[in-house]
């Protein structure tokens, strides 16, 4: 069978522990602070160029598909523990640090406990946490 | 100048104005195709869980959920609506389970309450931690979890 898009992606057996994945950057705008409010509905903040703290983090699940690994066939995102260290404005570059501390198999796939990182264009680490994820098994060939 | 209410300064509710055991109830909101939609550009994240109606009849959804965190995202903007931890402090961490699935078409509302307080980072700011619940039509926990806060204090 040849690989369909549907079938590049990085199910429970290739993932590899300890291995630092580092996405590209992106850079807040107004524009990405308007529409998150937008969908939040919460009342911007008075400073228009302070970032709401929960923004850069749903970015970096995006910036984890621009990495040279193929996506993450996650099917269900169990959890997460994270911190908020530092303000993040616009303006800012962030990008995003992994990597896999534990994986542990279970009867429909696999559980990756994920440890994460948000870093500014300072190399500062403005937010971390770690995530659990359920993760498909390759599917029988 | 006319003014609708103070233009400068935080007006409270302050670290003080809270006690442990307080709770809120938030309003409804219908979860749309166009909230995921708009997350999915928004966030990059296109996860078929998200964006492909047809892969998703055939998985145990039966049809397309919401991202974890636009959940996450609604519940914020929610609890902001009356719980004034979240409306007036600044959010410093999170412990959150994605219990269950958000579908097109769940309304969702925020059950919280003031679990802990405890000094802050500095004299002028106190921390809060608050228990909150994402609860659907059904009254189905879909996501939960505690949320902390940095307060102002009153000042002296």
């Amino acid at each position: 069978m040849s690989e369909t898009a549907a079938t590049v992606q990085c199910f429970f057996e290739d993932v590899e522990v300890n291995v630092p994945l580092e996405t590209p950057g992106i850079t807040l705008t107004r524009a990405h602070v308007a529409l998150f409010s937008g969908i939040t509905g919460e009342a911007g903040p008075e400073d228009p160029n302070t970032v709401p703290g929960l923004l850069p983090l749903c970015l970096s699940s995006g910036l984890g598909w621009r990495v040279p690994r193929p996506p993450l066939a996650v099917l269900a995102f169990m959890g997460f523990e994270w911190r908020f260290l530092a303000p993040v404005r616009v303006g800012d570059t962030v990008h995003s640090v992994s990597r896999t501390i534990t994986k542990r198999s279970m009867r429909e796939g696999g559980v990756v406990i994920e440890e994460r990182s948000i870093v500014n264009q300072r190399g500062e680490t403005v937010q971390a946490g770690k995530l659990t994820l359920l993760v498909a098994r390759r599917p029988a060939a | 100048m006319l003014s609708y209410g103070p233009v400068s300064g935080h007006s409270g509710p302050f670290f003080e104005d809270l006690t442990v055991g307080q709770e809120f109830i938030s309003p409804g909101r219908t979860v749309t195709e166009a909230d995921i939609v708009i997350f999915a550009g928004l966030s990059g994240d296109y996860n078929v869980l998200h964006t492909d109606a047809e892969h998703m009849k055939s998985s145990i959804f039966g049809e397309r959920i919401a991202h974890g965190l636009l959940g996450l995202s609604i519940e914020q903007g929610l609890a902001s609506r009356g719980e004034p931890a979240a409306a007036h402090g600044v959010l410093s961490g999170l412990k959150w389970k994605f219990k269950g699935p958000i579908k097109i078409g769940d309304t969702v509302h925020v059950r919280s309450r003031i679990a802990a307080k405890k000094d802050g980072p500095d004299a002028a700011r106190g921390l809060v931690t608050v228990e909150r619940e994402l609860v659907n039509q059904r009254g189905e926990v879909v996501q939960e979890g505690e949320t902390e806060h940095v307060v102002e204090r009153r000042p002296a």
